[in-house]
């Protein structure tokens, strides 16, 4: 069954290589149809009646395309109109070497079965293996590789169907490379002259990628960029120290500037600025490119303008004027400068398909179309559509297929339509998308996996439990929550002391390891929060039924059980599985009364009071040790019960409850982490929350000074500390907006593996070591941290993957991932909404403090609604206003009023629609009354401020 | 995706094997003229020489020898060559030790010692191409130049490894997939009573899977087995034929 | 002098004739293999009893004599016997002993009262012999000598009381495996082809030229240093090279097996014969005439 085949492989690294591996060839290896008598395969794969209907080819025929076809038709690929295809594995090869993300997406059509698609591994195959030949290009030998292989199936296959001939066509672009398979006496098409050829969807057209064959007459022959380097020659370079690696971050309010984050070592980051096209070289966000540091004489400060690319549609000379001005602007003297280079190549691109909408061409009939992503980030993308009336004000899905260096925007084509902008529907699916937040209905191979109904607790459940149904355990939370994963008790015992109790809602008893559901939950991470919307991590049932610790229902769960005494001392702590009957679900506001009503003095509010009590010392304590209490603005929209359209917004307002919960869920954390750290020092799932650099601080420093105050940043400690003292007394307001800036120089705090990593410390709560135990229905990560504590309490025994390092730290880089995501999309739901509403209420004037002052505009915090806005004062049309800019300040001088961070200043709020894709809260100055820049008071034509969107 | 991917959907490793199947196994017995027994063995690109002198009077101190079974004496090395990399020391440093000690361990296992007493037994292995298993190698060769020097064993010692690589067990590591995919398992075994003569992993591995591993390991030393055993019956069979009368 | 180079050559399996029929006869074993399960047997050498099996633990031939069974592996180290008739090699000596390498798994012992020393008669050793051993036999003197009796760690025990036994004068030493010197009644043998040899049973073989006189008085420690002659010399290294000749083709070794090669040589180069070819060449022949002669 063997063939033994020996072949030499050599790799340059550093000296000359030998590599020697061994590559067997068999004879096992089947072709997957179904017609196939010769081959013994058990499951074919490939259906004997293989009908896609097409004028080229109409006899039945299974498709083998080649890599490029794979890498830049994937879309089609994907159709389910396109069935019984063979892919080869040394096109899958090269595939999964030249793009992660395509690799992905065509095994998973590969494992689809309602598709049909065959993998053959034709290079272990005895008749379909050949060695590269003396002279041979690694391409040109996979070249003839996929044609050998074509041609063996084509013979192969003649071979078995004498009456109705099956036939293989191959699909390449190459045309060198069809010439020569025609040689062969292959049937080969090019890819797009078959698609077109297909009579089931002509739609089909629309989602060709451009390829390079055709770039050359949708662009004009000027050369815009200069040319990328090759690989080999950037690797060379990256080598002797030449060029930089790094990703690149497009910036997300002036589309001519970027940077690319260069990782030099294990901590250390530097960042190189890119400014202009020119430079940025069509990269694209995201990208690894290579950069090319330039002398540091020609080194320029980052500017702090905001530009947007709103060009019109052509090729344009208006584009080379905008850019030359910001040229002009960058040769001015800047005060810091950054290192500053360009790209001179990519080293992988990292495109996935965009959300966004058309903008159509004015010429009729036109098929070339620019597209704007909803990210800010992506440039436009010029697609080629016949079905542009359709498409203008829908969100659609568009994917790159290519830059040439000719054009001024990347080639891509259309992928699918979303829905109608502007509609909630689509506008949330949009939001999903762009943040990649799995949010399908659940499969049915995961809903299998979930308990039967009904459920009851069983006898074997009661005896590995404690019983604790008899304590007086209650909840409390959000108004409307029903994923109720917390509950407390609190009693005194005999001795005098107080028995503390957070039962946590037992997930991981109904979440087996390995299963569908968990695999799924881990992929999801957590359940995204959006107005009016929830994505839940696991299924409903789950969520909002069995796992929810509602009141006056027997429930599983995980507790954690202190003993304390009156001055919250913690002198003992359990953790058990436990059956709890919650005794109420309160919400915050009721718990709240309940504790202030001194007529009350039933068990719950007793135990309420207690906890209340504790907490409070807890909480002393904490801040004594230097937590932070930071302030972000966070709004509450009240939505209509029919239309769900948002009909007011307030912002959340916090209650001493709050406070309660929060420090014991803190307590409860931290002593979890601790348990499973000491039990699993390799493996455990901890959070922490790096202290971050310094000068992240500088702003703050800066923002205190304007007010004659000072704020240390030595530690956690001192910094909470000033912050406590940082009030004046005319402005209440300024504290908060303090901690508002501080949050913002914070780090993000993120879930790691303790064997993958030696700093634990958790900067924001002063906790040395702190971890998520207390959501497991809506965080994954405290699924595992679950998981884990039950090993070590013996309650549950442990799986592979929870033992291994290497794949928890990949699981915690997905849940930080995810995390981040989450919140992204959530911000982007309250926008959304925001603006919604405001579209509802028209114009509103309202008191506002700048937050931040850029060199051409001041960004404006509205208190009232938690939103932040710009206000401009340069534009292209209009000969803007005397402004200078002092980044020591920072202040900006505008027309003789100089603009302080943390002003008070009076905006009006409206609307802008006139950009349906991006439709934005726009400020416009009422005081201080600055001539030609503010508008009257309830003037409602502010479009004179604004000339340049009413295009 | 970094790395390689050791096991594609299809079940076909790197080198086109399916995960239980071993590599191509060579082997010849009685090389050498001037030693008691000898054997080269090749398993896929790992090739292994080995040599037995003894049993015979021990050598250097006497105070090594054991009244009641002989000693056995094992040494390994690697040829210079035998890496990718030129190796600066063939033999003598940590590694190589801790191979001789292994080897020592599982012959002590299968040699009746106890046949010789005051004797000792030499095992001098060399690895002159490395690809991978080079433990296997050397305790499969080492059995064919035990049988060849006629000394008596409970049985043959064969010896294969066995990885872990996406829930599946790999038989027979190779060196790319030894290096590149965690867990590594060797296994030396008596295959007909199914003593196990040496078990030894470095890498850690949760225990649910230790039984799956050791399992293919054995499975695997099964089929080496019957592979040593047609090499020498062949070598018997060409011998006998020259001694016949 | 132009040196020859070798490839190696694929290796060939000589095929003879008669094999098919001699084949049957024997059964052939491998470490492990069970031989038979039925408690009626004797275990013997090569065996081991596994749970109530009878199984083999080298690989080889088995023998069966009457309710005995052993398996014979096709090479192994010397097992002496009472009687054998060795060389071996001085390797330490001791008080009231020597040392003597010969080529079994322990080092042999030849004690100060098993040997003739000068004077012939039989006699008390004394503390001056013991003084005086080295002057006898030294570190790495080559002995002649006959097995005693065996120790019961397996150590054999030699004598040399007989003149025929004792010090190795000029001569060359052929190391063989042991399995492949038969056993004779004499493994003194003059050569019709003028020189001597010694076929021990060890496996060591000594070629000389044949002594004028038999009846020396030496006792056997005596070396003469006079010069070989240059026909003798060659006769013995075309001796010494039959012998590898033969030993590469595992026949065994006797004086007419060793006799009828040397004549079958005698068309080649004494260097030559070492060729594999060559080599080939002649034991066919030897063979051939063995057999001849058998019938």
């Amino acid at each position: 069954m063997l063939k033994s085949k020996t072949f030499v492989k050599k790799t340059r690294s550093g000296g000359v290589l030998k590599i020697v591996r061994e590559h067997y060839l068999r004879d096992d290896i089947w072709c997957g149809s179904e017609v196939c008598k010769e081959c013994k395969d058990e499951a074919p794969v490939l259906q004997a009646d293989a009908c896609i209907e097409s004028t080229l080819c109409v006899s039945p025929h299974y498709l083998i395309p080649d890599t490029n076809v794979v890498l830049h038709q994937i879309d089609i690929l994907e159709d389910p109109l396109i069935k019984n295809v063979i892919i080869l594995q040394t096109v899958l090869q090269e595939v999964r070497h030249r793009s992660a993300t395509v690799y992905k997406r065509i095994k998973d059509v590969v494992h689809d079965k309602e598709k049909h698609f065959y993998t053959f591994t034709n290079e272990h195959h005895r008749y379909t293996f050949i060695e590269r030949e003396p002279g041979e290009s690694a391409n040109d030998r996979n070249d003839r590789a996929i044609r050998v292989a074509a041609k063996w199936y084509s013979d192969h296959l003649v071979k078995e169907t004498w009456g109705r001939p099956l036939k293989v066509v191959l699909l390449t672009n190459d045309r060198a490379n069809k010439e020569m398979a025609e040689e062969h006496g292959l049937l080969v098409y090019k890819c797009d002259e078959y698609i077109k050829s297909l009579i089931g969807n002509p739609e089909l057209v629309d989602r060709l990628a451009l390829t390079s064959d055709d770039q050359n007459d949708i662009t004009g022959s000027k050369l815009l960029f200069s040319e990328h380097l090759p690989l080999s020659r950037i690797q060379a370079g990256i080598k002797n120290g030449v060029l930089l690696q790094g990703t690149f971050h497009a910036n997300r309010d002036n589309y001519l500037e970027g940077t690319v984050l260069i990782q030099q070592d294990e901590k250390d980051v530097t960042e190189v600025l890119l400014q202009g096209l020119q430079n940025i070289n069509r990269a694209v966000n995201q990208d690894v490119v290579a950069v090319e540091l330039f002398p540091k004489e020609c080194w320029v400060a980052p500017l702090s303008v905001v530009l947007q690319d709103d060009g019109p549609n052509d090729e344009d000379a208006e584009e080379d004027e905008a850019q030359n001005k910001y040229l002009q602007i960058l040769t001015s003297k800047s005060i810091v400068r950054k290192p500053t280079g360009q790209v001179v190549g990519i080293i992988k691109r990292n495109w996935r398909p965009f959300c966004g909408m058309l903008s159509p061409s004015q010429i009729k009939e036109a098929t070339r179309h620019l597209f704007t992503p909803a990210d800010r980030r992506i440039p436009r993308i010029r697609i080629e559509t016949r079905q542009a009336a359709t498409l203008v004000g829908q969100k659609i899905m568009v994917a790159i297929d290519g830059w040439p260096k000719s054009s001024r925007y990347p080639n891509g084509h259309f992928v699918r339509s979303l829905g109608t902008a502007g509609d909630k529907e689509t506008e949330t699916e949009v939001l999903l998308l762009e943040h990649d937040v799995p949010h399908q209905p659940f499969s049915q191979a995961v809903l299998s996996f979930l308990p039967k109904m009904p459920w009851n607790i069983t006898e074997e459940d009661m005896k590995v439990r404690v019983d604790l149904r008899h304590l007086c355990v209650c909840s409390v939370d959000p108004p409307g929550c029903t994923d109720i994963d917390d509950a407390l008790h609190s009693r005194e015992l005999e001795n005098g002391n107080i028995e503390v109790g957070v039962h946590i809602a037992d997930v991981s008893h109904f979440i087996r390891p390995g299963n569908a559901l968990d695999e799924e939950a881990a992929k999801r991470g957590t359940t995204v929060y959006l107005c009016g919307k929830r994505i839940d991590m696991v299924p409903e049932l789950l969520s909002s039924n069995l796992c929810s610790l509602r009141s006056n229902v027997e429930r599983l769960a995980f507790s954690c059980i202190w003993e304390m005494n009156h001055n919250a001392e913690v002198l003992n702590i359990r953790f058990t599985k436990s059956v709890i009957n919650s005794k109420a679900s309160l919400t915050y506001a009721e718990a709240q009364m309940r504790i202030d009503d001194t007529n009350i003095n039933d068990d719950i509010t007793k135990s309420l009071r207690c906890l209340n009590k504790l907490a409070k010392i807890l909480k002393g304590q904490r801040t004594e040790k230097g937590a932070l209490t930071l302030s972000s603005p966070e709004v509450r929209f009240h939505i209509d019960s029919e239309t769900h359209d948002p009909i007011d917004l307030q912002t959340k307002e916090l209650m001493e409850t709050n406070s309660m919960v929060e420090e014991f869920m803190l307590l409860a954390n931290i002593s979890v982490a601790q348990k499973i750290y000491d039990e699993f020092s390799e493996c455990a799932v901890l959070r922490k929350h790096p202290s971050p650099p310094p000068s992240s601080y500088d702003i703050l420093f800066k923002a205190a000074k304007s007010r004659n105050l000072v704020i240390l940043t030595d530690s956690a400690k001192a910094l909470a500390d000033s912050l406590n003292n940082a009030t004046i007394e005319s402005f209440p307001y300024f504290n908060t907006l303090l901690r508002i800036l501080a949050t913002r120089c914070m780090m993000q705090a993120v879930y790691f593996c303790s064997g993958m990593d030696s700093d634990f410390h958790h900067y924001g709560l002063a906790s040395p070591i702190y971890t998520h135990f207390t959501s497991p229905i809506r965080r994954y990560a405290d699924i595992i941290v679950h998981r884990l504590l039950a090993v070590a309490i013996n309650a549950d025994t442990t799986y592979p993957d929870l033992m291994d390092k290497h794949k928890q730290a990949a699981l915690c880089n997905n849940l930080n991932y995810r995390h981040k995501m989450a919140q992204y999309a959530q911000r982007a739901s309250v926008a959304f909404h925001t603006q919604l509403f405001f579209r509802n209420k028209g114009i509103i004037n309202e008191e506002g403090f700048i937050l931040f002052v850029r060199k051409n505009a001041i960004i404006i915090l509205i208190p009232k609604f938690g939103l932040e806005g710009t206000v401009f004062f340069e534009n292209k049309d209009k000969p803007s206003p005397d402004h200078s800019f002092d980044s020591e300040g920072p202040t900006l001088t505008v027309e003789k009023h100089t603009f302080h961070m943390f002003d008070k200043v009076k905006v009006t709020i409206s609307l802008d629609a006139s950009n349906i894709q991006h439709q934005r809260i726009r400020m416009a100055l009422i005081e201080p009354v600055i001539p030609g820049v503010s508008v009257a008071v309830g003037e409602s034509e502010p479009e004179a401020k604004k000339p340049k969107l009413d295009r | 995706m970094a790395g390689l991917e050791l096991l594609s959907d299809q079940g076909y490793r790197l080198d086109g094997r399916k995960a239980p199947e071993l590599r191509k196994v060579q082997a010849r017995m009685s090389v050498f003229a001037q030693a008691d027994g000898s054997a080269y063995l090749e398993q896929g690109n790992t090739k292994a020489l080995a040599v037995v002198y003894g049993p015979h009077e021990t050598r250097g101190s006497r105070s090594k020898s054991l009244h009641d079974r002989a000693v056995i004496n094992c040494q390994y090395s690697m040829a210079t060559f035998s890496t990718a990399e030129r190796k600066r020391r063939p033999h003598g440093d940590r590694k190589s030790s801790e191979m001789s000690l292994h080897l020592k361990q599982t012959f002590e296992a299968a040699v009746l010692t106890q046949l010789y007493p005051r004797s000792q037994i030499d095992i001098y292995v060399k690895i002159l191409q490395a690809d991978g298993g080079n433990y296997s190698a050397c305790v499969n060769a080492a059995t064919l130049a035990l049988v060849d020097a006629g000394i008596p064993m409970r049985d043959y010692v064969c010896a294969c490894t066995a990885g872990f690589v996406e829930e599946t067990p790999l038989a027979d590591l190779c060196h790319v997939e030894e290096s590149g995919g965690g867990t590594s398992l060797s296994l030396a075994l008596l295959p007909r009573s199914g003593n196990i003569a040496l078990l030894q992993m470095d890498a850690r591995l949760h225990q649910d899977h230790l039984d799956t591993l050791i399992e293919a390991a054995m499975t695997a030393c099964k089929g080496l087995s019957k592979v040593l055993d047609s090499v020498v019956r062949q070598h018997l069979k060409e011998v006998s034929v020259l001694t016949r009368d | 002098m132009a040196a020859e180079m070798r490839l190696p050559a694929v290796h060939k399996f000589i095929s003879l004739p008669t094999t098919s029929q001699s084949q049957d006869d024997k059964q052939l074993v491998v470490p492990g293999e069970v031989i038979t399960s039925d408690t009626g047997f004797m275990r013997g050498h090569g065996t081991y009893m596994d749970e109530d099996r009878l199984t083999a633990s080298v690989a080889g031939e088995v023998e069966r004599v009457n309710k005995l069974i052993c398996v014979k592996p096709l090479k192994t180290r010397f097992n002496g016997e009472v009687g054998d008739v060795i060389v071996g090699r001085v390797t330490e000596v001791q008080q009231k002993r020597w040392k003597v390498e010969s080529n079994s798994r322990l080092d042999s012992v030849l004690l100060l009262s098993s040997v003739n020393l000068p004077g012939g008669e039989l006699r008390r050793r004394s503390a001056e012999d013991e003084l005086a051993m080295r002057d006898y036999l030294q570190e790495g003197d080559l002995i002649s000598a006959e097995v005693q009796s065996i120790f019961s760690d397996g150590a054999l025990s030699l004598h040399t009381r007989s003149l025929k036994y004792g010090k190795l004068g000029q001569g060359v030493l052929v190391q063989v495996s042991p399995s492949l010197v038969k056993r004779q009644k004499t493994h003194f043998h003059n050569l019709l082809c003028g020189a001597s040899i010694i076929l021990g049973n060890n496996g060591y073989v000594w070629l000389y030229p044949t002594p004028d006189q038999q009846d020396e008085e030496a006792g056997g420690y005596f070396t003469s240093l006079e010069p070989v002659s240059l026909s003798d010399r060659e006769v013995i290294s075309r001796l010494r090279n039959c012998l590898l000749a033969l030993s590469a083709h595992k026949v065994l070794l006797y004086d007419t097996s060793v006799l009828y090669c040397y004549e079958s040589s005698l068309s080649h180069q004494i260097k030559d014969i070492l060729k594999p070819e060559v080599m080939e060449e002649i034991v066919l022949e030897t063979r051939q005439r063995l057999i001849e002669h058998e019938c």
